[in-house]
């Protein structure tokens, strides 16, 4: 996030878009719902009829994918309409004339033909955003979990920049990140091309810090990221792989192309807290602590770094992951010997420029936001008050394109994936909670009433849906919140594995983040 | 005896300051921290059932190594040694390339820290990612 | 304050203490004990309330042998005194320590805790529910309001169970909310109004006004409010005042002996 959690509160206009803030992320949708009620504009953009599209001024559903043409028809009206921000986009960015010329023709007829959207509701909307200042943009997987992932996030950044949104209190860009500590885990190098702090590992000064520091010569080629391993596996280059807290066998696209990759491998080392589906293929299982059981610290999506301190013993054998990595370090004839999490925080910050201010005592319970360069600097809550990281801000003039797969005569439906409340991504941690598992014990696809009544399906019978991948089941969830022709599926639940649906081919070309949001697909009534 | 811990609530991004309940060393439940600057004391539903996967019987207790197909508890030294030298086997035969590491969301920046060290410094790889995507 | 928990704790009028403490500048529940008295010293009164007779329960189901003094208000009085009408703790399980107190209509002190009313959107004070209104001033809604402004805060429910779960008084091993009969699962928000009315009707004779739900609302539903209109109801129907004494509610009737449910009148149609 380029702001913090709390300025949402004091927004006078909130543009969710790709974001089902009240399921995945509760305690941000309480300050949306906050801004709404001191007065704030609530503008929602979703596929689905969500729970904060009932409390939006102006809510639509556009169609899947077709987010760029969206925002790009945003961008026509604003700039036909004199409502830009002339002074911000000629002091703070570049590439203003390129972009314009490139949302020129996306009149609202056109964006109504690609995404449904009326043009009384473009107006609308476009009209609030630019208007109602400090407006606060929000967005989550449904804007990057595409072929056109990178794309869409340009978009809603060229629309902050031209209302002169980024950079003020309450407004700016603002990713809610889906898991605890991912913008940790990409702070920290766990990326390719990254050292932590995101210094690059092919920057030659970079590397000569970094190997100085760990006293190993450091490989300076950037990395395969994961949908690359996957391929790498399945074409015999890549022999032997070692997950940490993850499951990617239910979380990746194309599961059945998955499996077959991860049979070809000559070591798998999965560390967990369960025995995941992963690991249950794996040669080697390291039992885990969990977050109750270490100190240590996590950095949540508006780049607060807290800390976690050590509530009870770890279970049976189960050593944090920390101390199983030094130990395999130390193993592997690098020794590693440290006595808990702090020494290594403090090597880790005496590395990383925007985390260099922190240390444990700082941190407290309030934690501090990055950037914190210095042991005085107070921490960052919102980013670019004068420039941008690299300098002026550029537009990205954006062209629509379609989603990967579009629904055709015999995949007729519009396929989508994301979470439900109670669960929490691949389900361990969630589906073994007595109370949680209450709340939804099971799988299921949610379709419009008007397509089931065609099934003639009823609430909980067993639908079978395809797509070229592959086949599931799962009972039928009947639900206004579909629009007709759309369904949903929850992606928790392992007997119902969604992802055995997705397309793994179908990635953004630059992020590799495949299109779990858009697949085409087929359902039927399951005939016993 | 009775303790409160105050900890960061390990499901979704956004944070939430918790407080966790221990009496002889088990953990009771989980309560919102009151005055913490994200959740003001409030959670959502996983949040409050925050205790629950850490106690679930389903958790692993021991290194497990696969013989014949089937799973068997070992001790820590047999693991690491284990993993060590089939890592070591493999690096020498096709390169350090040939290794992937997943570092994980779902772990602490000083796990990250130290495990995307071990691909680049142990191993000499920079096959580094996790899930951010997914 | 200080001494009479020192006093406590070492004539053994209690085992354990629970008041609070400073921790990285947030007051923390925290348990002092005879092997911690040196501690006594950062005992405090919080500002942030938590519900400490909870916590105590919570330590009493498993050590049934402790004797528990916590620091509390009125209503901590209040709720000790419910827990102990529905028999989840025994007389004198529990000690209080009284501090000042925050304004409630069943309060008996006039003085107030530093407590200060929260202040709320003008959109919700004009689509919903004020937090800081009286019954009385609520009850001056004529009807179709009322429904509407209570349907706009039941909306906003994200279903974490909260209110429930921070409540001194729900220890129900079964709870109605949870009843896949009664509130569907699944979804957001939960059905709408049954989840919000289940609770008030079960908040009846047993709610003891201490307002922890509404802290704990995360979309700032006026669940007190709520739970004060149906005591209110129990108070003017049996003349009934919850958490006053050890006396039983009026629908302690209900239950073993009493069938909860009107015998079906099939024969009559």
């Amino acid at each position: 996030m380029t702001n913090s959690i709390a300025e949402i509160e004091d927004a006078a206009c909130v543009f969710i878009i790709g974001s089902n803030t009240s399921t995945s992320h509760p305690l941000i949708a309480r300050r949306v719902l906050r801004a709404k009620e001191k007065g704030a504009k609530l503008l929602v953009a979703d596929p689905r009829a969500i729970q904060m599209s009932h409390f939006a001024d102006v809510a639509v559903n556009q169609r899947l994918g077709s987010d760029v043409a969206l925002l790009n028809g945003m961008m026509h009206l604003i700039l036909k309409n004199g409502w830009e921000d002339r002074d911000f986009i000629k002091a703070r960015t570049e590439g203003f004339e390129e972009l314009k010329e490139t949302v020129a023709a996306y009149t609202p007829q056109r964006v109504q033909e690609i995404s449904g959207v009326s043009p009384a509701d473009l107006e609308k909307m476009s009209e609030i955003y630019a208007t109602r200042r400090p407006a606060t943009l929000l967005y989550t997987m449904g804007i990057t979990q595409h072929t056109t992932g990178v794309d869409n996030v340009k978009s809603v950044c060229n629309l902050a920049m031209l209302t002169g949104n980024v950079g003020v209190a309450s407004s700016g860009v603002n990713p809610l990140r889906g898991q605890n500590n991912v913008q940790g885990a990409c702070d920290m190098g766990g990326l390719p091309n990254v050292f932590p702090g995101y210094q690059q590992v092919a920057n030659p000064e970079a590397n000569a810090k970094f190997t100085k520091a760990w006293g190993r010569p450091l490989p300076d080629k950037p990395g395969r990221t994961l949908p690359d391993m996957i391929t790498a596996m399945s074409e015999g280059k890549l022999k032997a792989l070692y997950v940490i807290g993850e499951n990617p066998k239910l979380s990746d696209p194309d599961a059945n192309h998955l499996k077959h990759a991860f049979n070809n491998l000559e070591l798998l080392i999965v560390q967990d807290l369960f025995l995941s589906e992963t690991a249950q293929g794996a040669h080697v299982v390291l039992p885990a602590a969990s977050s109750a059981e270490k100190d240590g610290t996590f950095t949540n999506t508006e780049r607060r770094c807290m800390r976690l301190r050590q509530a009870i013993k770890p279970l049976g054998n189960c050593l944090p992951d920390w101390e199983i990595a030094s130990r395999l370090a130390t193993a592997m004839g690098y020794p590693m010997s440290y006595r808990n999490a702090e020494e290594i925080f403090r090597e880790m910050a005496a590395l990383t420029p925007s985390y260099a201010g922190m240390s444990y005592e700082r941190l407290g319970i309030d934690g501090l936001h990055w950037p914190c360069p210095t042991a005085d600097h107070p921490g960052t809550k919102f980013l670019h008050p004068v420039q941008f990281t690299r300098g002026l801000g550029k537009f990205h003039a954006v062209q629509y394109q379609d989603p990967r797969e579009l629904p055709d005569a015999e995949y007729p439906y519009y396929l989508t994936t994301g979470r439900m409340f109670a669960h929490y991504h691949t389900g361990t941690m969630t589906r073994v909670s007595p109370a949680l598992d209450r709340e939804q014990p099971t799988g299921y696809v949610e379709i419009n009433p008007q397509d089931a009544f065609k099934l003639k399906v009823r609430e909980g019978e067993v639908l079978v849906i395809s797509s070229p991948r592959g086949r599931i089941e799962a009972p039928a969830k009947i639900s206004p919140e579909m629009l007709p022709g759309n369904l949903f599926l929850p992606i928790h639940f392992g007997e119902n594995p969604t992802n055995v649906l997705t397309n793994s081919e179908a990635l953004d070309p630059l992020a590799k983040i495949p299109e779990f949001k858009v697949s085409k697909a087929r359902v039927e009534k399951l005939v016993e | 005896m009775y303790r409160l811990v105050p900890s960061v609530c390990s499901y979704c991004g956004t944070g939430c300051g918790v407080l966790f309940e221990v009496l002889d060393g088990q953990l009771l439940k989980t309560l919102p921290l009151k005055t913490h600057p994200v959740n003001q004391g409030k959670l959502c539903i996983k949040g409050w059932n925050l205790h629950e996967f850490v106690n679930s019987r389903m958790r692993l207790q021991s290194p497990l190594l696969k013989v014949n197909g089937r799973f068997h508890d070992v001790t820590w030294n047999r693991a690491l040694q284990f993993t060590a030298e089939k890592l070591k086997g493999i690096i020498e035969k096709y390169g350090p390339d040939s290794v992937g590491v997943l570092v994980s969301a779902k772990i602490t920046n000083e796990e990250n820290y130290l495990l995307q060290k071990f691909a680049r410094a142990v191993v000499g790889t920079n096959n580094v990612d996790h899930c951010a995507r997914l | 304050m200080k001494d009479k928990v020192r006093d406590w704790l070492e004539t053994g009028k209690v085992d354990l203490f629970l008041g609070y403490k400073q921790v990285d500048g947030h007051p923390l529940p925290h348990a002092f004990s005879k092997e911690n008295l040196a501690e006594l010293g950062e005992l405090i009164v919080s500002p942030a309330r938590y519900a400490l007779e909870k916590l105590a329960t919570e330590i009493l189901a498993i050590k049934p042998a402790l004797k528990i003094g916590i620091l509390g208000r009125d209503c901590n009085q209040r709720a000790v005194n419910v827990l102990t009408v529905h028999q989840q703790i025994s007389p004198g399980q529990i000690q209080i320590l009284e501090v000042n107190c925050c304004p409630s209509p069943l309060r008996k002190h006039a003085a107030c805790s530093t407590l200060q009313p929260q202040t709320y959107g003008a959109v919700k004070l004009e689509l919903g529910v004020d937090n800081n209104m009286s019954v009385a001033q609520m009850d001056q809604f004529d009807q179709e309001s009322l429904y509407s402004r209570w349907m706009y805060e039941f909306q906003k429910c994200l279903k974490c169970y909260g209110c429930r779960d921070i409540c001194p008084v729900c220890f129900c091993k079964e709870c109605s909310l949870e009843n896949n009969d009664l509130v569907a699962t699944g979804g957001l928000p939960p059905e709408v109004p049954l989840f919000h009315l289940i609770r008030a009707v079960h908040m009846a004779g047993r709610c003891v006004d201490c307002g922890l739900c509404e802290e704990a609302c995360p979309v700032d539903i006026p669940l007190r409010l709520l739970y004060r209109k149906v005591n209110g109801i129990v108070k003017d129907l049996f003349g009934y005042e919850t958490g006053g004494s050890h006396e039983q509610p009026p629908f302690s009737l209900l239950g073993e002996s009493t069938p909860p449910e009107a015998e079906p009148h099939s024969k009559a149609v």
